[in-house]
């Protein structure tokens, strides 16, 4: 009685530990995402240049003030450490670009990205797994040839293309983007149900009559669903990458249409809070994915 | 039956005037029924005080949301009055007293009184603002002061004589000393709805907006108006396309030529705008260049060959499909009452050209154009990734100067990088740009002509003027400046205009026209030259239903 117990609290400490490893490591990667991108913009061409300075109107005192407004931010250690201090207080700083502190500008944007990248992630597995499982299963040349051109030409196709073709024929936005994201997910899953239905145990199991859905359900999956998961953790990051093309293109006010016009106005405390944001996000979801592998094998073990 | 017979004509007769009388009711009423019109902004609004608008969103806001004392025409160019009744400028161009509307309230009810007008003006001049309109009125240092004479009246202070000093009132949207809603209380046609960050905006008549038609009917016409958010051309042209925009303020040359062969009737070109193309050489002696080429450049033969060796005309005609108009100077001909008319556009003369350039001693060896210490001239173009036209114009001047030997690189640089080069670093040779002129009076233009100014492009901020022309510029935009007589004004600013033609500073290429696109479901517009070109009207525009329906 006191092994099982023993047991169940190592295990639960050993998943414990890892966590707070993993977690820690997250912390330690968005801060040097941060700085890192703090660094790059203010090493950008034209970082300190404000397009109203080549406004006639403004008076010498209003373009010395406008110059001032950023002198903050020429010694990048102290902008980091200031931009630190007021992030753990509650204050992201304030857009350069469209004038607006950056909390409110995040909590406006962020969900229309969620959504537009959410469904287009949904409706990319979907349509990548069904035809990548079909594929496999029924093993039709047809199948294979049509799997194969169709994510082969969507990967050529680039995001900002597509992102076009969406406006042209009225589209929504999450369908350009589960386009993009799709063949990446077709090909990797493919591969990975064709590997796992050509193991010897499963042509066993077929020989025995066994149902297609239970072969499916009790063996393939758990064979491919470990990396089919880390899979998921990066198409996030995919998604989130084919937001900033679709949303400027397709004029979506998210999260992706905020980072366009941040880079086109080196706006600073915007792009060093989208970078937090986009690298928390992106390392939540791998990590996740990591985590929930890690104890698929601990239960399988 | 025979007393039928007569009976027939008359009751035909009776049933088509009811209805003609019915259909004719119907289009007035489905002219003027309200409806909501629809068009773009290009970026998003950076604010919606509007003593703070420095950027095109905002001020289309300003314009249709903002009451204002006085408003330009922007058909006639003339002022006309508008919150104000009448005003009067004092002798000395230092004062400026304006008689006010009465019965007037702001969009939340709280009446229009002197008080606002005074409030406004303190707000605007407070120097800690930083308002690019509040600096247009910063002739001096120095208090603004408002004295309210009633509650109809208030004369405004300066503390130097301003040129112009009535027209900038076309600006300054008066703001509601009393309200709690601070900017959201208006005075214009419509006021500010809805606002859905980072894509649209909804503008809803205003209840309260005083002015009437003939007719005696409040205006707007319209119920509403809804800004897209659409940075994208491309997309913006294709929704108007597909009737889901009723119109598009400023369009490329090449939409519209797409769009007057597919729809003749929707594109409209008013001519020449005011706003200017051109290039100009870095003439700052601390620039990163090398020696002999800040020779040539100072040269105004070198200068004045790069003129006359750029075919204007071509550049009209291709780059923009004849859509544009071979520039003359700082002033476009547009500009009724400014331009100085004895001035041509520069023609096309390469021998001339090389005549100039051999006279500084510039020679040809081998097709290569050399100068007198033998080194080949060759020079940069830098101008904005952005602009297509501006790029290939860059193209076309680089292929004319490449014809007297001389070679042009051409970079593109997006904007900011090509603001730090040209207004930071000085790291550039030669830029091309285009200077958005929405104020018609040169006073506007001060920080450009003045050579202490930081917006004298080619040798900003001289600690005094290193050449004679500029020392004589100098003197002559401070007497435009300072005299309230607008003939002495305009002679001083012809002098100006006429010094840059020859001293060639900027050379300038081409006026763009003004070119728009308007369904034929929206009634009233009158597409002008001056911002906002569609919809400067928007109180008297009406939209015909049955047409939109039918787009």
């Amino acid at each position: 009685m006191l092994q099982p117990l023993l047991s169940a609290k190592t295990q639960f400490w050993k998943i414990a530990k890892r966590v707070t490893q993993k977690l820690a490591a997250i912390a330690a990667l968005v801060l040097l995402g941060g700085l890192l991108s703090a660094t790059l913009v203010r090493m950008a061409p034209g970082f300190d240049a404000d397009e109203r300075e080549l406004d006639p109107s403004l008076s010498a005192e209003s373009q010395l003030a406008l110059r001032q407004s950023r002198a903050g931010e020429h010694d990048i250690l102290r902008f980091y450490a200031s931009y630190l201090r007021g992030a753990i207080h509650g204050d992201l700083g304030t857009s350069h670009a469209l004038g607006q502190p950056v909390q409110s500008l995040l909590r406006e944007r962020w969900p229309v990205t969620l959504r537009v990248a959410g469904i287009g992630l949904l409706l990319a597995w979907i349509l990548a797994s069904t035809l990548a499982f079909t594929a496999c299963l029924w093993r039709l040349p047809a199948f294979e040839i049509f799997g194969t051109t169709v994510s082969g030409a969507f990967l050529c196709i680039p995001a900002a293309v597509l992102a076009l073709l969406s406006v042209i024929l009225n589209a929504p936005g999450y369908l350009a983007i589960a386009l993009i994201v799709f063949p990446k997910i077709y090909r990797y899953s493919r591969n990975l149900f064709a590997k796992a239905y050509a193991m010897p145990h499963i042509t066993a199991a077929r020989a025995r009559g066994l149902s297609e859905t239970r072969i499916l359900a009790c063996h393939v999956l758990p064979i491919a669903g470990p990396q089919m998961i880390a899979l998921a953790g990066i198409t996030v990051s995919i998604a989130l990458g084919a937001a900033i093309p679709v949303e400027a293109l397709c004029g979506l006010p998210g999260i992706g249409q905020l980072a366009w016009q941040a880079a086109l106005s080196r706006d600073l405390p915007l792009l060093v809070n989208l970078t937090v944001m986009v690298t928390l996000v992106t390392l939540l979801a791998n990590s996740g994915a990591d985590v929930m592998v890690y104890m698929l094998a601990r239960g399988e073990s | 039956m025979n007393m039928s017979k007569p009976g027939r004509p008359a009751f035909s007769q009776f049933l088509f005037c009811v209805a003609f009388l019915s259909l004719a009711l119907s289009a007035v009423a489905s002219a003027q029924s309200g409806g909501e019109l629809r068009f773009c902004l290009r970026s998003e609004p950076k604010t919606f005080d509007p003593l703070l608008v420095d950027d095109d969103s905002s001020l289309s806001i300003r314009y249709l949301t903002g009451g204002v004392l006085v408003r330009l025409n922007r058909h006639t160019q003339e002022l006309e009055p508008d919150l104000a009744e009448s005003w009067k400028l004092s002798k000395d161009g230092k004062q400026i007293t304006f008689k006010l509307r009465t019965g007037v309230t702001f969009s939340d009810g709280s009446p229009f009184s002197a008080e606002d007008v005074a409030f406004t003006m303190q707000r605007l001049m407070d120097p800690a603002l930083h308002s690019s309109t509040g600096d247009a009125f910063r002739s001096s240092s120095g208090a603004v002061t408002t004295k309210i004479i009633a509650l109809d009246q208030i004369a405004i202070t300066f503390p130097a004589p301003i040129a112009g000093l009535d027209r900038l009132f076309d600006q300054v949207a008066i703001m509601s000393a009393h309200s709690p809603k601070k900017e959201a209380a208006v005075l214009g046609p419509f006021m500010v709805a809805e606002y859905k960050a980072g894509s649209s905006l909804l503008l809803r008549r205003n209840p309260s907006y005083w002015k009437k038609d003939s007719q005696g009917r409040r205006l707007p016409y319209l119920d509403s108006i809804r800004l897209d958010i659409q940075s994208n051309r491309d997309v913006e042209m294709l929704r108007f396309k597909r009737g889901e925009l009723d119109l598009i303020n400023v369009i490329d040359s090449d939409y519209f030529d797409r769009l007057a062969a597919s729809s003749p009737g929707l594109a409209h070109d008013a001519g020449a705008s005011l706003d200017s193309d051109f290039m100009w050489f870095n003439l700052v002696a601390s620039a990163p260049i090398p020696d002999y080429k800040r020779a040539w450049f100072r040269s105004t033969n070198f200068r004045r060959a790069i003129s006359e060796a750029i075919n204007r005309n071509d550049l009209a005609r291709i780059v923009f499909n004849g859509h544009a108009q071979p520039a003359v100077g700082p002033v476009s001909p547009a500009n009724k009452f400014w331009f100085d008319s004895n001035l041509k556009a520069e023609t096309y003369r390469p021998d001339a050209a090389l005549n100039l350039l051999q006279a500084d001693g510039f020679h040809l060896q081998n097709g290569a154009l050399l100068d007198k210490a033998g080194n080949a001239v060759e020079f940069s173009i830098v101008t904005n990734a952005s602009s297509k036209p501006r790029e290939r114009m860059a193209v076309m001047v680089q292929e004319d100067l490449g014809k007297l030997g001389i070679k042009v690189n051409v970079v593109t640089l997006d904007f900011p990088s090509l603001i730090e080069r040209i207004s930071q670093k000085f790291n550039y040779e030669a830029a091309m740009l285009g200077f958005r002129n929405v104020d018609l009076d040169p006073n506007g233009q001060m920080n450009i002509w003045l050579s202490s100014a930081e917006n004298h492009a080619w040798n900003p901020q001289q600690k005094a003027p290193e050449t004679a022309w500029e020392a004589e510029m100098d003197r002559l935009m401070r007497a435009q400046a300072s005299a309230a007589d607008p003939k002495k004004r305009k002679e001083s600013f012809d002098r100006v205009q006429e010094i840059v033609a020859e001293q060639v500073p900027f050379i300038y290429l081409v006026n763009q026209n003004a070119l728009s696109a308007v369904s034929s479901a929206v009634q009233g517009a009158d597409p002008g030259i001056l911002s906002p070109q569609t919809f400067w009207n928007a109180d008297r525009i009406t939209l015909n239903q049955t047409k939109r329906a039918s787009r």
